[in-house]
């Protein structure tokens, strides 16, 4: 009986534990396959980036530059569009199904390479950006928020290289 | 005299006067382009030039990162790699602004190297940098696209490229800072 009794006390909490366990992960599984549903696919066959909108955010016109610079870079590299225009490109106009990506800064840090590479925990550099993607009727088909930051090695601006590249990996998932 | 010879004789100085005035278009029209060619060729000469420049981003079709020489020729900047050259009319740009930041000494596959200094001397090495000029322009192309260039300057060299621009019809949102007078 003793036994028996010792067997419900230890097994049960197991089992508590496990079905716990089953619940929760079958409900996580359930909420990341409804967002892949929801993350709906988009079709365009260009797009045009406009420059950074620092707002009044201090973000100096070198960090500025670069991202935008950087975001043409990145966006050609996916390859999901037909063209990737310029802003004020005037063959832009009479493109059928243009989207425009728009970057508004939210926030900016400037670290310094000295400080990273000397002490590896301070001194970095990061940069936040609202991307917002629109369509042709100005409707939002995309609105993130994406953080580049250089930690360790490498100099300031390459902070904007990995913004850029974040907001290149969005492009793939959202086109 | 008879009436052929009279006639043939207009027929030649008529001849002459026409001579004498397309002789006389030729010299107005060569003395022109001598006189004019004159202070072309004068503007051709880059007025501020700096070797070891640094294209951080920007140049189309010259690579990020490439070294070479910025000048201001004729009305327009420019930027001559070993390979490649990009031009940038000074009307076409929209703002040109400076900034200062500071370089490591050591870079590239030395920099890597010295990671591999036992007893943190790479970090060491990472403490001795020099200061640079930021040179950043906003500019538009023939078709209205907008672009932007960032160069790397040695201290102090970015001020006269961006004053000569200004110059030239170039637009600047933050106006060149007036050096201080000297206190007697």
């Amino acid at each position: 009986m003793r036994y028996h009794t010792r067997a419900v006390t230890v097994i049960f909490p197991l089992v508590v534990a496990c079905a716990l366990f089953l619940m929760v992960g079958s409900v996580c599984g359930q909420t990341s396959s409804g967002e892949s549903k929801s993350a709906q696919k988009f079709s365009a066959s260009s797009i045009q980036i406009e420059p950074t909108d620092a707002g009044d955010v201090p973000v100096p016109a070198e960090f500025r530059m670069a991202v935008y610079e950087n975001l043409i870079t990145q966006i050609e590299k996916t390859g999901k569009f037909q063209h990737v225009y310029r802003s004020g490109d005037k063959d832009a106009a009479s493109a059928p199904d243009l989207v425009t990506l728009h970057t508004t800064a939210k926030s900016f840090t400037k670290g310094s390479q000295k400080k990273r590479e000397v002490t590896t925990v301070s001194g970095s550099t990061s940069l936040i950006l609202a991307v917002h993607i629109t369509d042709h009727a100005g409707q939002t088909l995309v609105d993130r928020d994406v953080q580049g930051k250089v930690r360790f090695l490498g100099e300031n601006l390459r902070a904007t290289y990995d913004f850029s590249k974040k907001v290149a990996n969005i492009v793939r998932e959202s086109f | 005299m008879s009436m052929d010879d009279k006639v043939n004789l207009s027929v030649a100085t008529n001849c002459c006067r026409g001579a004498r005035a397309l002789g006389a278009f030729f010299l107005v029209v060569g003395a022109s382009l001598m006189f004019f060619s004159a202070p072309a060729r004068g503007q051709a000469a880059p007025s501020v030039v700096q070797s070891d420049v640094k294209l951080v981003i920007g140049g189309d079709t010259i690579k990020n990162n490439s070294v070479g020489t910025l000048s201001v020729v004729g009305s327009s900047l420019q930027f001559a790699s070993a390979k490649k050259k990009m031009e940038v009319e000074a009307s076409s740009i929209l703002d040109i602004s400076t900034n200062e930041d500071s370089r490591q000494n050591i870079t590239g596959a030395a920099h890597f190297a010295t990671m591999a200094i036992p007893y943190g001397g790479g970090r060491v090495l990472a403490l001795f940098s020099h200061k640079v000029d930021v040179l950043t322009t906003e500019f538009k192309d023939a078709n209205g696209g907008y672009h932007g260039a960032v160069f790397v300057l040695p201290q102090g060299q970015a001020a006269p490229f961006k004053k000569q621009l200004v110059g030239m019809g170039a637009k600047a949102s933050v106006p060149l800072a007036e050096p201080a007078p000297a206190n007697k």
